[in-house]
């Protein structure tokens, strides 16, 4: 299985018209998505996408990233939870630029749902922030190991729902995704 | 790393044992739970500072359920959302602390210490009061 990202992510030296819409629908598929699924704790296509996103529209997703948080932001407010978007979903983009010449739908499963699992420990970080600046190192880590503890069997949901959707859509999403890239160059 | 199987085992496999781990730790460090009768006191502090307490024998093990028995049989009442760290407490006796219009939110407080844990996830004791505090982020 071929992937034609590498061709169509280093065409373009500078955002053109075509690159802001793309970005703007790619933000658009993760915000509804997420919308969509908002009734499901922890069940979400926010990594799905972004990782998809990385391996086939390349450097874009690097606008992606910051206008998805921002406009997370925005709506529901900044409050300690943006926080820890700024650095988890940036990691995640990093983590599948790593993997990008993997092509095999388990591994990216595997990978997705290790991110699901970590999401929580990841998270805890600002906790750990908080409580440094109140009593310090010990405190610190108390505040962000209690934190991190009390959610564990939503990371074991958000690890598993991770896993089965990549591993359901992977393979669909990636032949749609080519096809779109494969009708625009065609196109130019 | 075309497809080798490998780096899929190997994924494999640490995923699942970072998976025992956590389940390791969880079971290890959750919160204890007592069975049986328990006397404890719910108290609610509102925004205007004043302090109502509710005494109540119960058997719940977790104080969500408490406060669900207590909705049933007083006037005391709550609201909140399930997020995926447990219930959110939004609303307690018709008062709603909103967060994002002015900072407030309910702060648990247990035995005068502040809470470790959400209302659906803070075991309960015989004897200890568990106090709900309208709060304004500084």
């Amino acid at each position: 299985m071929k992937r034609l990202s590498k061709d169509y992510s280093t065409t373009k030296k500078r955002f053109s018209i075509l690159d802001i819409a793309q970005i703007g629908i790619m933000v658009a598929v993760i915000e509804v998505s997420k919308f969509a699924l908002s009734g499901l704790p922890n069940v979400e296509l926010t990594s799905f996408w972004l990782i998809m996103f990385t391996l086939y529209f390349g450097w874009r997703i690097v606008a992606v990233v910051p206008v998805f948080i921002l406009i997370e932001g925005a709506f529901y407010g900044m409050h300690l939870w943006w926080i820890m978007y700024l650095y988890s979903w940036p990691l995640l983009v990093l983590i599948a630029w790593l993997f990008r010449k993997n092509t095999s739908a388990i591994l990216w499963a595997v990978i997705s749902g290790f991110f699901g699992l970590c999401f929580g420990a990841l998270c805890s970080i600002p906790y750990f922030v908080i409580g440094f600046s109140t009593g310090g190192f010990a405190a610190g880590i108390r505040a962000a190991v209690t934190w991190w503890i009390t959610g564990i069997p939503w990371d074991f949901v958000h690890c598993a729902g991770n896993f089965v959707i990549m591993l359901v859509l992977y393979k669909p999403i990636s032949q749609a995704m080519k096809w779109a890239i494969r009708s625009n160059l065609n196109s130019n | 790393m075309k497809n080798n199987k490998k780096p899929i085992i190997i994924g494999a496999v640490i995923l699942v044992a970072l998976i025992a781990v956590f389940a390791v730790v969880y079971s290890l460090n959750k919160p204890a739970t007592s069975a049986g009768s328990k006397q404890i006191t719910i108290e609610v502090t509102g925004s205007d500072g004043l302090t109502e307490d509710y005494t109540l024998s119960t058997d719940a093990e977790y104080l969500r359920q408490a406060m669900d028995e207590l909705a049933a049989g007083t006037e005391f009442s709550y609201e909140g959302t399930d997020s995926e760290y447990g219930l959110m407490v939004e609303t307690v006796n018709n008062e709603k602390a909103d967060y994002v219009t002015d900072g407030a939110y309910w702060a648990l407080y247990v035995n005068g210490e502040y809470g470790q844990y959400g209302a659906d996830s803070q075991p309960v004791a015989n004897g200890d009061t568990y106090t709900w505090t309208y709060e304004k982020a500084q």
